[in-house]
């Protein structure tokens, strides 16, 4: 009797706390971007705010420069860490540096990945002072602009900077501890090295390459530091022109940096959702194996 | 042919490590540099002009360190306290909503901060959190939580209860049980949370600045400005020392648990 009710009784304090700060945060900001923001006033409940701010070109060309940038960096991370975490177990040499790969980039914060890709691709960066040894450039302000661009650079490089090891990390863990009978019988019944990989290895690794990508799309979608510290003046990123709404001083302009953050999470759950269903139908084609 | 192959992979390997290792370097060299200008590939002269400022009384640094690692120590508690009976639960028990459970646990990973973090500010002002360092804890565990348990429900799922059983049938109450049994084998597990855990916290910007309102600075906020302005030399100076700090923090910690586990090993196998 007393162990039924156990597991529930285990989970009472996160539970607590999830729904103490993270729901009632969303909930809060769900009511104001619907108009409920009695401090100030305003008691009707509307679709105004989500309708201006669908309708506004500033907001679109934000929505649309944040997909660019999240969708290009996990993209071209998942692919890069899924070759890295391959080429490891395949070179098999130096278990140490592999390791320091991993875990640097953990300890090392978004801020501080900006200052790596700063001090390369800046005006005055080491890029530029290379192109001009090679003599491509004459003056740091001919180096055309990465950073602080509309084509999204500069934060782009510093999400890869992160995400490959974190995609390789995952990768190298299934690999390492997938068992090597399936690639061997494959090989033994005449397989070669690449159908191995494409049609045994990878079906195998899917789903964790699958959960990364989620993961650190949701992530640079929705984080604020890096484009912030990064990105153009215009378009803004959608985390940043929701802050930027937020500490306007005029308190009736909350309602439109609450309705910008209920679109950042409806579009997670969406690309989520996305992601889920197209890797079912790779998983089904693939599944029969079982 | 196959060896060919192999360096190539190798090659590729090493390409890879070096175009992620090589800004490190660059960043420990702009650290400890007096002078760079350009279009010099190497600074023209050294210097620890950076890390004199932060050990300067004015600067405040070294104050603010020790109580980032303090607040982040206090996350780190909090969290694991809360994880281990929510992991024990969904690692060890069978139970209607288990998949609901994880699902909420993990949400807070998906769900951009910017949206919690500005929905929850004006009930922290109302329950005058804002601008504490409670507030600031309470706020961190949002991103920590996921981490923390989804960790310890691995623990949790590969150590089983059955030890544990064992003991109970041997006559250790559940206190005995769980401290001497169920701890030393999760042991592994816990560590690796609480250095994750810790790193979530202690690299956290935006949650602390909006919650912390510029009362409660952090060693991640300190370096901020200098990241903002593009100063080079400090920023790179301060990220230096916040990657130090936590890999000597995650070194001691191994260290402490390694030698838990020397001494106390035998007791258990």
């Amino acid at each position: 009797m007393r162990t039924r009710y156990k597991p529930y009784i285990l989970l009472i304090p996160v539970t607590i706390v999830l729904l103490g700060i993270f729901l009632s945060g969303i909930s809060i900001g769900l009511l104001q971007s619907l108009g409920y923001f009695p401090a100030v006033g305003l008691r009707q409940m509307t679709l105004k705010y989500y309708k201006e701010i669908l309708a506004d070109p500033g907001f679109l060309a934000s929505l649309r420069f944040s997909l660019y940038t999240a969708f290009i960096s996990s993209v071209l991370a998942v692919i890069m860490g899924v070759l890295l975490a391959y080429s490891i177990l395949q070179s098999k040499q130096k278990k140490g540096i592999e390791e320091l790969v991993y875990k640097l980039p953990i300890i090392v914060p978004h801020t501080v990945a900006v200052i790596l890709v700063y001090n390369i691709f800046s005006q005055s960066g080491l890029l530029s002072r290379f192109l001009f040894h090679l003599g491509f450039i004459n003056e740091p302000t001919q180096f055309a602009s990465v950073l602080f661009n509309r084509n999204g650079f500069g934060i782009i490089f510093a999400y890869l900077w992160k995400e490959i090891p974190f995609v390789a990390m995952i990768v190298y863990t299934v690999l390492g501890n997938m068992n090597d009978k399936l690639s061997e019988t494959a090989l033994n019944l005449g397989a070669s090295q690449k159908q191995v990989f494409w049609h045994v290895q990878l079906p195998l690794i899917m789903p964790s390459i699958v959960s990364a990508f989620i993961i650190i799309f949701a992530f640079s979608f929705g984080a604020f530091e890096v484009p912030f510290l990064l990105g153009p003046t215009y378009p803004q990123a959608l985390p940043v022109k929701a802050y930027i709404e937020y500490t306007q001083p005029d308190l009736l302009n909350r309602p439109y940096a609450m309705a910008i953050n209920m679109v950042l999470i409806f579009m997670v759950i969406v690309f989520i959702g996305i992601c889920h269903k197209i890797f079912r139908i790779f998983y089904q084609y693939d599944g029969s194996k079982e | 042919m196959k060896r060919i192959k192999k360096s190539g992979y190798t090659l590729l390997m090493n390409t890879i490590i070096f175009i992620l290792g090589f800004p490190l370097i660059v960043l420990v060299i702009w650290s400890f540099t007096k002078r760079w200008p350009w279009p010099c590939m190497f600074p023209k002269a050294f210097g620890i002009r950076s890390f004199q400022y932060m050990i300067s009384p004015g600067s405040n640094t070294l104050q603010v360190l020790i109580g980032s690692i303090w607040l982040s120590i206090v996350v780190t508690l909090i969290t694991l306290l809360i994880s281990i009976p929510a992991a024990r639960a969904l690692g060890i028990y069978h139970f209607k909503g288990k998949k609901l459970f994880k699902m909420a646990i993990l949400a807070p990973i998906i769900v951009p901060p910017v949206a919690t973090g500005m929905g929850i500010h004006v009930a922290f002002i109302k329950m005058g959190l804002v601008n504490t360092f409670m507030g600031v804890v309470l706020v961190h565990l949002i991103p920590c939580l996921p981490y923390g348990v989804r960790i310890l429900t691995n623990t949790f799922e590969i150590t089983g209860k059955s030890m544990e059983m064992q003991a109970k049938v041997l006559g250790a109450s559940g206190l005995q049980a769980f401290f001497y049994i169920t701890l030393p084998l999760i042991a592994p597990g816990l560590m690796a949370a609480s250095s994750l855990v810790f790193i979530v916290s202690f690299s956290q910007y935006f949650l602390t600045f909006l919650i912390g309102g510029g009362n409660v600075i952090t060693f991640s906020m300190m370096m901020f400005p200098y990241i903002q302005s593009g100063d080079r030399m400090m920023a790179s100076a301060y990220s230096l020392v916040f990657v130090l700090t936590i890999f000597v923090l995650l070194i001691v910690m191994e260290k402490i648990v390694k030698r838990y586990y020397k001494t106390h090993n035998h007791f258990y196998i």
